[in-house]
């Protein structure tokens, strides 16, 4: 199959265990490993966020990361379409994306740094600055508010001792609103990096804080 | 293991395997029949197929409902360019939750239903714009196309039948507006996803200048059921002008909410106290929103009228859309949810046409400061006024979205409003 361009083989399946109860699909465990490698090109950005390595300096994709953004390359008639991916890719290395990634970016994609910079500012996803290990996001749109969402948002700022927006003085956590993600029939939804956890209420607040603080970024 | 809640008054077909997690694996996949529809599909001629989708009555489950069969036949039959299909799993709908269990349960139903689909209107390269928040399901989408890639159902030559289709995963960045389709295409190209005039429509000039169509998950994941059992089968389910079964997501105050699999034209009344276990703690029933917040509310006397089919919703004045049901009780505070609701399309808007960039932040505006008792009932006019211009405006529908809740809560619970401008007094907690 490898002689095919779009045919990447060797996604999670080498390495994920897919039979999964229905606790750990929404309790504890993410479904499968997620390979640093990435496999298919299409799983761009589906790694966590914050790998330990965020030195600046350092070329925007190297090794793995190189090999991941050229497989995204050939999934699109053209060059640009593989910004958001790219932008993806940045922001699961950096953390963030930051002006200098965004000029780089526009450099490996031949495209202008104003349009970069306009595109990067419109997608939400993208952290326009550096946030906690863990980004938590409250869901405080209509379904979850109805069943109490403002609570829990209050119980995360409360257990994490910050300001809405603002990352803790320990670099841990930065808790911020989110508008609708999708779940609403398991309220309140809270995305915590890449992963939901669903049905939180208040009092799982300080279970879930105290469990993240032992954990990097990445282990989420 | 059973699926966190299921009624014996649902009819299961899109969602028969919600919570069994072998259901993603290709080999358990195929041996409770699947991929079988797709080389049915692709041994008979595009034209062939999308006579079979018109004679289900199938319609598209992203909102609008429009048939699906026609939508494809506006395709270009010969072909010039290349053609693309683009599968809408951008859902973002406050109250919709049914595309990310469909992806994260079943996919590959859905790569089914995009090859059959990409067969029928000739395209080559499907893309599925999953919402970039679902890094579940964008995980689980990815794991299977590489196994449909590696058992032969994607790629070159599937089934013998000289048809060559691709399909990638792009994984979005996180904007409502995206679930526009031609705000989806702009940003399949890699820019701002904001909305584009019609015309020229996708089936001509679509994602990178190409003919392109655009389907809802709910929408392709049904296909395959229909090419499988024929546009007759599909019918004996919901009603004449609705035909199928719909998924209905419930949230808010009921004692169970999430996915159920309904034929269409069902009642709301039933579906709220029977299929979902009734209103939490006993409560009364004070509002209902049946499509999402984009659709006008009702109040607890119609939602009893209300049959949840595309025509039924528009006989008490709101609409079906993609049958994300909001239910609220007497605990509610409508002016705080509307303005929650308000706040949402303020930060979802792309900024293009004036009338939604403004208008959706001066709706918040005012309708938080009735929220914090320092309206007038002057500002109630405003609101109606300023949202009717706001109707028809713009380039897309987000600015009409914020005219439905905002016109139809002030008509029909103008008492919450003025007890907050006259007396500053809420009327609900929540």
């Amino acid at each position: 199959m490898s002689d095919v361009p779009f045919k990447n083989p060797g996604w999670a399946g080498n390495t994920g265990e897919f039979d999964l109860t229905e606790e750990q699909v929404r309790g504890d465990d993410f479904v499968g490993e997620r390979p640093a490698h990435g496999g298919h090109a299409s799983g761009a950005a589906t790694m966590p966020f914050m790998l330990p390595d965020r030195d600046p300096e350092a070329p925007l994709f190297e090794g793995e990361y190189q090999e991941r953004f050229e497989k995204i390359l050939t999934r699109y008639p053209d060059k640009g379409a593989a910004l958001l991916p790219t932008l993806g890719l940045v922001q699961e290395l950096r953390g963030h994306v930051s002006p200098e990634s965004m000029d780089r970016a526009a450099a490996l994609l031949g495209l202008a740094p104003a349009d970069v910079r306009g595109v990067a500012t419109f997608y939400t996803m993208y952290n326009k600055r550096p946030v906690g290990r863990h980004l938590v996001q409250v869901c405080t749109n209509i379904s979850c508010n109805l069943c109490g969402a403002e609570d829990v948002l209050a119980a995360f700022l409360r257990y994490t001792d910050t300001e809405l927006g603002e990352t803790s003085e320990d670099g841990n956590f930065t808790v911020i609103e989110a508008e609708c993600l999708a779940a609403c029939g398991f309220p309140t939804c809270v995305q915590i990096n890449s992963r939901y956890y669903e049905n939180v209420t208040p009092v799982d607040v300080a279970k879930i804080v105290e469990h993240l603080k032992g954990q990097s970024g990445a282990d989420q | 293991m059973a699926y966190p809640y299921v009624s014996d008054r649902e009819v299961r077909i899109l969602s028969k395997y919600f919570g069994d997690p072998k259901q993603r694996h290709v080999d358990t996949y195929v041996e409770r029949g699947g991929y079988k529809a797709l080389e049915k599909a692709l041994g008979m001629g595009p034209d062939d197929v999308v006579d079979v989708v018109k004679s289900s009555g199938l319609r598209g489950r992203g909102g609008a409902g429009f048939p699906t069969g026609v939508k494809w036949s506006f395709m270009p039959k010969e072909q010039r360019k290349p053609h693309y299909l683009l599968c809408n799993a951008d859902e973002s709908e406050p109250g919709t939750f049914k595309d990310r269990e469909l992806m994260r349960w079943d996919p590959h139903q859905l790569i089914e239903g995009c090859l059959i689909g990409a067969h029928a209107i000739r395209a080559q390269h499907v893309y599925i714009y999953c919402r970039g928040e679902f890094f579940e399901a964008n995980q689980v989408l990815a794991r299977a196309v590489e196994d449909a890639y590696g058992k032969g159902y994607i790629g070159e030559n599937i089934f013998d039948s000289g048809h060559t289709i691709d399909v990638t995963v792009h994984q979005g960045a996180g904007a409502y507006i995206c679930g526009e389709e031609t705000g989806m295409m702009n940003s399949l190209e890699g820019k701002r996803g904001e909305p584009r005039i019609k015309p020229p429509f996708p089936a001509a000039v679509g994602a990178f200048g190409k003919p392109s169509t655009i389907n809802n998950v709910e929408t392709l994941c049904a296909i395959p059921h229909i090419v499988a059992n024929g546009g007759e089968w599909y019918r004996q389910y919901g009603t004449e002008k609705s035909p199928g079964t719909k998924l209905f997501c419930v949230s808010g105050h009921v004692n169970k909410p999430g996915n159920y699999e309904l034929p269409l034209g069902f009642p709301l009344i039933e579906l709220i106290e029977d299929v979902c276990g009734g209103m939490r703690d006993g409560n009364a029933l004070k509002a209902v929103i049946p499509g999402g917040s984009s659709v006008p509310l009702i109040n607890a006397e119609e939602a009893r009228a209300c049959s949840l089919d595309y025509e039924g919703c528009l006989e008490v004045g709101t609409m079906l859309g993609c049958a994300s049901v909001i239910v609220m009780d007497e605990t509610a505070d409508i002016v705080k949810q509307v303005r929650r609701m308000v706040d949402f399309y303020a930060h979802e808007s792309c900024g293009q046409c004036t009338p939604c960039r403004e208008g959706t932040t001066w709706t918040a505006q005012i309708l938080r400061r009735i929220e914090n008792g320092k309206g007038t009932e002057d500002d109630l006019d405003t609101l109606m006024e300023m949202t009717q211009n706001m109707v028809g405006t713009t380039i897309c529908v987000l600015s009409d979205s914020v005219a439905a809740p905002v016109q139809s809560s002030i008509e029909k619970f103008r008492d919450e409003y003025l007890a907050l401008i006259r007396r500053g007094e809420r009327m609900g907690v929540a």
